[in-house]
């Protein structure tokens, strides 16, 4: 399996085997849907409601201003991900990248990253799908008591397990959701947030607001009146509202007119994204204020939630219920969206010999990955299982945890696109630009971010409180279970070595457009 | 000749392909095993991650080399990876491209509730295979049995349909055994009784049944083996478990009426006796409208087989 052969030995191979239509057919994904599936990627109703507590917390009305900051890297290393995707597209993505660029070491922990990284979305998807059901469960029913079920740690915990086991279940047959159901998921939260937005905006106007904030441009400066560590927590969090959205980028191989559209679906998604993002920010701080107090963001009770604690004030009972409803629909499906990136991510890793081959088995009837997407629920549940019983938020900490996940598997996919690439990086300025500037200035911001939230995450003031011999449980989130796939990467290399041999996944080097491929590679 | 097998690597993809080994084997027909793979769409989901297809056509083709292998020797065999979004979609135009006269697949479903009922993909081709159809019953992989034994050709109540005929003198002669026609009649019995006639009833079923067995007959090639039975029960899988049936025995039924010309269509008779029968079924689509034109319709409501 080497998944660089060049396009045409790929099509006489495909018409030797008998291969007709394949995937996307070439028209099937326009500017406006390219644009939808990018949204939908993000899940903005369930991103804005897992990171605005967190980002908060770190910065207070900075918020607009780490939105921004957190948006420049995951910008520049989107260009990353489309290179090395037009080039050598693989269903393991950055691990196999990296793995050519960096060698088996590199790419294993790359690979963890990215597995550890969708571990972790999946058990936050299904906590905040779990809050959110009893809220508008509660709401519906008018019975408040419902809707503190959800704090109930027993409770949370078995309802949050009975949901990743129908995700997993759902996922582990290969039923997929229909691009239609997206659809409609993601018009239904973007309403419900720009109605949220507009209507918390109106009452500031109206001197109706609890805090009523005055805008102030200063918002958007992010070199002004912030610490430094204060900065790094932040961007973690923005960092992760913005995961995902390269997608609409590489979305771009398959669509109508491939020299165009990528470019415009992917402009107007993160356009798009940015700007609700931005517009939900400021109208939440203008309406509820930074305060510790009643319905400041800064207090302790709404960091979690800020939604669940702002739909009613804002929007009344009956519309603030649909609220609810949008960011459940989102969290929900987005963690059975999920589920398929992450057992794909393994399925790669077992196929090179990085993981045990039974990651790598298809189940012949279903023909998806179910034993890998099964290790992926159950590892979810277990994650979900200890994070609870161990933190004070454990939306908080998760979200902290994820940031620093990202920003190192990213990091080094974006140093591996520049590397990768090395021999052709000043052939054109369009190389010049995307192959080295952009992906060498997002990894290394990501990289600060990685390397400076190590210090911050020891702090446990720096996220929900929750600490370990006085240090925080975010530290252990991220670098501990990262320092524990190394210790799962040495098992592998002394019970399998073909991978780190390099005898199943070699190191490799562009050296023309598609033409390293020609190369016979070890498999 | 050439038969389409469309296989998964599940106990009951291993039915159709052992079923299309001894039709092939009967005929003299080559075969072409198939797997259909869905194309991956691309999903929305936070990481990205592409390059599916590949992993899973390099499965298949796994899972086909080891379907070839079980294929004895003298059967010339070729495999077939393609994608489509329904198997059942993919299997019919891939028959259509590669001209096959026949797609043979298993019935059964295979997860623990679908065992005994059709599978997803039967039923699909089942409503628009425009060839003729054969489904293997669960565990006919366990059969020894190498060739087809007896052809029952399963006459309806409506008038005859030439296509089903011809096809079971077809399978009849290159199993060298005689033809077996048979008409199932359903007698309800209570509600017969309650109509007050009894006998009357099964006779004129009966008079019937041997209108129609006579009318196939007479369109038979002269001189060619045939035994003809009538059999009722209470049901019609009643009556077709009446029947005696030995291991490679096979039965051959017509499209129901309310099929669409060309397309297949099981009529509930049919799908009723799949449910009991151990032997493999062929189905066969209703033929054009224009060569059928003796169909009044007021048949439309009923659906023989």
């Amino acid at each position: 399996m080497t998944g660089d052969r060049p396009t045409t030995e790929l099509a006489a191979a495909e018409e030797a085997g008998g291969l007709k239509s394949k995937g996307l057919a070439a028209g099937k994904v326009g500017t406006f849907s390219g644009a939808i599936l990018g949204i939908s990627c993000v899940a903005p109703g369930y991103t804005l409601t897992a990171s605005i507590g967190l980002i908060v917390a770190a910065v207070g009305l900075k918020m607009p201003a780490i939105f921004i900051a957190g948006f420049v890297p995951m910008f520049l290393t989107a260009y990353a991900y489309r290179e090395l995707n037009s080039r050598a597209p693989d269903c393991g993505a950055s691990f196999t990248w990296s793995t050519k660029a960096f060698g088996p070491y590199i790419g294993w922990m790359c690979g963890w990253g990215m597995v550890i990284a969708t571990i972790i979305v999946l058990s936050n998807l299904a906590a905040i799908a779990v809050e959110f059901f009893y809220l508008f469960i509660g709401r519906v029913v008018n019975n408040p008591n419902i809707a503190e079920l959800a704090n109930n740690t027993v409770i949370n915990i078995a309802t949050t397990l009975v949901f990743i086991a129908l995700a997993t279940m759902i996922a582990s047959r290969g039923i997929t959701t229909s691009e239609r159901v997206q659809y409609v998921l993601v018009g239904f939260q973007m309403i419900v947030l720009l109605a949220f937005a507009v209507t918390a905006l109106v009452k500031v106007g109206l001197g109706d607001a609890p805090a009523g904030l005055r805008f102030d441009l200063e918002w958007f400066n992010p070199f002004t009146g912030l610490a430094l560590g204060a900065f790094v927590i932040g961007v973690t969090g923005s960092i992760f509202a913005f995961w995902g959205w390269d997608t609409c980028l590489t979305l771009g191989e398959e669509s109508k007119d491939p020299t165009r559209t990528p470019g415009r679906a992917g402009l107007l998604c993160v356009v798009s994204i940015l700007l609700t993002y931005l517009l939900v920010a400021v109208a939440v701080m203008m309406y509820a204020g930074v305060g510790a107090e009643g319905l400041g963001l800064g207090n302790e009770e709404n960091a979690e939630n800020v939604f669940g604690a702002l739909a009613t004030p804002v929007l009344g009972g009956w519309v603030g219920q649909l609220l609810f409803l949008a960011v459940l629909a989102s969290a929900a499906a987005s963690l059975q969206t999920t589920f398929l990136p992450a057992a794909r991510a393994m399925l790669a890793m077992g196929a090179y010999g990085a993981f045990p081959a039974k990651f790598a088995s298809i189940n012949p009837r279903f023909l998806v990955p179910t034993f890998a997407t099964i290790v992926a629920g159950v590892v979810t549940a277990a994650f979900y299982i200890v994070v609870s019983l161990l933190s004070e938020a454990v939306l908080l900490d998760t979200i902290a945890a994820l940031g620093i996940m990202i920003s190192w598997y990213y990091g080094i996919t974006a140093f591996a696109c520049v590397w990768y690439f090395r021999r052709e990086l000043f052939t054109s300025a369009h190389n010049a630009v995307f192959k080295f500037l952009f992906p060498l200035l997002g990894g290394i911001i990501l990289a600060a971010v990685f390397v400076i939230s190590i210090r911050e995450s020891m702090n446990p003031a720096n996220a929900s409180g929750g600490a370990i011999g006085g240090i925080g449980l975010v530290f252990y989130l991220g670098f501990g279970v990262l320092g524990f796939g190394a210790v799962l990467m040495m098992v592998m290399r002394f019970t399998r070595p073909d991978y780190f041999l390099g005898r199943t996944l070699a190191r490799d080097v562009s050296t023309s457009a598609g033409a390293h491929a020609l190369e016979p590679t070890q498999s | 000749m050439r038969l389409l097998v469309g296989y998964l690597a599940t106990p009951s993809g291993e039915d159709g392909l052992d079923l299309g080994i001894r039709l092939a084997r009967t005929v003299g027909a080559q075969l072409d095993i198939v797997i259909v793979l869905p194309p991956d769409r691309v999903l929305p989901g936070m990481v990205p991650i592409g390059g599916y297809e590949e992993i899973l056509s390099e499965q298949a083709d796994v899972w086909l080399a080891r379907a070839a292998a079980r294929v004895p020797e003298g059967i010339t065999t070729t495999t077939h990876v393609c994608f489509n979004e329904s198997f059942a979609q993919g299997l019919i135009s891939e028959a259509q491209r590669l001209e096959a006269e026949l797609i043979v697949v298993g019935a059964a479903g295979d997860g623990l509730v679908g065992r005994h009922t059709i599978g997803s993909v039967t039923g699909e081709l089942l409503h628009s295979s425009t060839v003729p159809l054969a489904l293997a019953p669960r565990g006919l992989r366990d059969s020894t049995v190498e060739q087809v034994r007896e052809v029952t050709l399963a006459i309806g109540t409506g008038p005859g349909d030439g296509l089903a005929l011809d096809t079971s003198v077809l399978a009849s002669r290159a199993a060298g055994t005689s033809l077996r026609l048979v008409s199932l009649v359903a007698l309800d019995p209570i509600f017969d009784s309650m109509r007050g006639g009894d006998d009357s009833i099964r006779d004129r079923a009966h008079t019937h049944a041997k209108l129609m067995l006579d009318a196939a007959k007479a369109v038979l090639p002269e001189e060619f083996p045939v035994t003809s039975t009538i059999t009722d029960g209470a049901t019609i899988e009643d009556a077709v478990n009446k029947l005696e049936w030995h291991d490679g025995d096979m039965i051959v039924v017509g499209s129901s009426r309310l099929a669409p010309p060309r397309r297949l269509f099981l009529g509930s008779t049919a799908a009723k006796m799949l449910r009991v029968l151990e032997v493999p079924m062929i189905v066969i689509p209703r033929p054009d409208i224009d060569s059928d034109t003796a169909e009044p319709d007021a048949q439309e409501g009923g659906s023989q087989p």
